[in-house]
């Protein structure tokens, strides 16, 4: 499976090359079969245009002002994005505290929590049993939680509106048990029961990865030395999982926090996550530097994880793979 | 429901003996699997209702897909799709070959920096590079509309190519490239002959992956599109907004069997390499 060869890296990080410094500085000669390093500019252009280009557009535009009408900004240095976020001024001039922006903060930080957990706790167990299956059954179970993986962001979340909605599945058999109908669909319990789908394959594949070349003589040993089934799962396996599960939870949570769409389908108007917040700012709020500057409030946490797990990776010598 | 498949070549032992089995693991992922498949099946047997309803049975019908397939809209946002993913898929697929062989003439840290921007994609919340693109595509006076959106499309497919070439270069070793240049070949002759062909699978799992990402992306297009360039999933957005259908039920199932064939065809594609060159 793709997805998970490139899991494992097969070359050291660059950088802990053991090479004298001067001999680090040249080009490393070209291997036969290989090109020469102009032929690797033309994705790295087009990476620079379209990927780092914005995020440094989106940062300078959340340091601008908004112009009087209309979308668009107007070149005239502000904080007023970022005051934006915790305070309200009226028309006096007064400042004050305004947590209404704060909560969308701390809705969404809590929705990607449950969803990072809950993923956690089912796709820990899924990928212990996948990679303690045969080879051929591994095989068959790694492209079973791959297809739900590749199917339509859209495809899955409308799944869920045809199940939870007034005439779903789950209504009429309560009906029909003779409990009585909920109101399920464009509920907060929607959008997170959406996300916690969505994520779900997103856990599952890193932790399968770091589980999948599992050495099983190692938990032999520790039963031959008096381990339980726990002690091995806590002593063992779940050290070799880290990696994994650290790749995973990044996966899961920084997408589940600036989640769009099950927000919207799922959770009708009720529910409001940053993500939407930046939408409304782009669309009809017409305010991009606020929408510019809640953009970078989700880039520094991510930036902030980033180095965690850098730091985690040297620390532990372990090497966390960010990939899927 | 945990030891069924466990009790390989070893003689049945107490579950409590057998050392690949964990308590509850078993019954855990049953649940998580099923969960996983659910939706995807109530939606894909509703495909086939004949009722008007999206939800209320009235029989096995082909109604819809009919009906689908006569939607003049939808079959233009389709059309749009597939002109997006086409070229997206070309260009990333095309600079992602070309990364992939020269990577390694960057120094380290330039190698190390090249990989982030290119992968950066995969972790960034995708409604943030989809206001940020529109924010830049503006500023240099790009309009949205398809060039817009198959440039942005290319850059984001690019980590979904990179991988599985990547992986097939690794696999490969450098015995092949030695055999060659021993024989005599030139560089031109070399990436020709024997670097391309045998880099055919991985390439071809990379461009199907970028086909089938740039086909289902949703949140950067819809901030790219423009009347006139309304990709599939803006439209199918449009639709799902108006309500559960019997329509969207068979969009949904179309979108689904197409990830059923990528995934196995990429998956077979890796068995074989495997088989190959482990």
């Amino acid at each position: 499976m793709t997805l998970q060869t490139t899991e494992r890296p097969a070359d050291p990080a660059p950088n802990q090359d053991p090479a004298p410094a001067r001999a680090r500085r040249t080009r490393t000669p070209r291997r036969p079969g290989q090109l020469g390093w102009l032929a690797s500019t033309p994705a790295i252009i087009i990476g620079l245009l379209f990927t780092v280009g914005p995020l440094i557009i989106i940062i300078i535009f959340s340091f601008l002002s908004r112009p009087p009408q209309g979308g668009g900004v107007v070149y005239e240095f502000t904080l007023e994005p970022y005051i934006g976020f915790l305070f309200q001024s009226d028309f006096v001039g007064n400042t004050t505290f305004d947590p209404r922006y704060l909560s969308v903060f701390g809705d969404s930080l809590w929705q990607a929590f449950v969803t990072t957990a809950v993923c956690l706790l089912l796709s820990f167990p899924l990928a212990l049993w996948m990679a303690t299956r045969s080879a051929k059954l591994q095989n068959f179970l790694v492209l079973i939680v791959t297809i739900p993986f590749w199917t339509n962001l859209l495809v899955r979340t409308y799944a869920w509106m045809l199940i939870l909605n007034d005439n779903g599945i789950v209504n009429n058999a309560s009906e029909a048990l003779g409990f009585g109908k909920a109101e399920l669909l464009y509920t907060p319990f929607a959008s997170q029961l959406g996300l916690i789908y969505t994520f779900l394959p997103f856990m599952v594949l890193p932790i399968y990865a770091s589980l999948a070349g599992f050495d099983f003589r190692l938990a032999e040993a520790a039963y031959d030395l008096g381990a339980r089934k726990r002690t091995v799962i806590r002593r063992i396996i779940l050290p070799i999982a880290t990696p994994g599960i650290i790749s995973g939870v990044l996966l899961v949570f920084m997408p589940a926090f600036g989640s769009y769409v099950q927000p919207v389908l799922l959770g009708g108007g009720k529910v409001l996550l940053i993500g939407n917040l930046i939408a409304s700012q782009f669309g009809d709020a017409r305010n991009w530097p606020f929408g510019a500057a809640l953009s970078v409030i989700i880039l520094v946490m991510l930036l902030i994880a980033l180095m965690a797990i850098a730091f985690y990776s040297r620390k532990s010598g372990r090497k966390v793979e960010i990939s899927l | 429901m945990t030891d069924r498949t466990s009790s390989t070549t070893r003689r049945t032992a107490p579950r409590a003996l057998r050392l690949r089995d964990f308590p509850g693991v078993g019954a855990i992922s049953v649940v998580a699997l099923i969960f996983l498949y659910v939706p995807i099946i109530i939606t894909t047997i509703y495909a086939f209702n004949a009722g008007d309803s999206a939800l209320v049975w009235k029989g096995f019908s082909l109604r819809w897909f009919g009906e689908v397939a006569q939607n003049a809209n939808l079959m233009k946002s389709v059309w749009v799709s597939l002109q997006i993913a086409i070229v997206a898929t070309v260009v990333a697929t095309v600079f992602s070959i070309l990364f992939a062989l020269s990577v390694e003439r960057l120094r380290a840290k330039g190698s190390a920096i090249a990989t982030a921007i290119l992968t950066a994609p995969l972790v960034i919340p995708e409604i943030v590079l989809a206001v940020a693109t529109l924010g830049f595509i503006r500023l240099i006076g790009l309009p949205p509309g398809m060039t817009a959106l198959m440039l942005a499309h290319a850059s984001f497919c690019i980590p979904f190519a990179l991988m599985p070439i990547r992986a097939r270069l690794k696999g490969l070793g450098s015995s092949y490239f030695e055999a060659a240049t021993d024989l005599g070949a030139s560089n031109w002759q070399m990436f020709r002959r024997v670097t391309l062909p045998l880099l055919v699978p991985g390439i071809i799992s990379g461009a199907i992956l970028a086909f089938v990402i740039s086909l289902d992306d949703f949140i950067i297009s819809n901030f790219l599109s423009a009347s006139g360039a309304t990709p599939l999933p803006v439209f199918l957005f449009s639709l799902i907004r108006r309500g559960a259908s019997p329509a969207v039920n068979v969009v949904a199932t179309l979108l689904l069997v197409l990830a059923i064939v990528v995934t196995t065809i990429t998956f077979l594609q890796s068995q074989r390499r495997s088989t190959k060159h482990a």
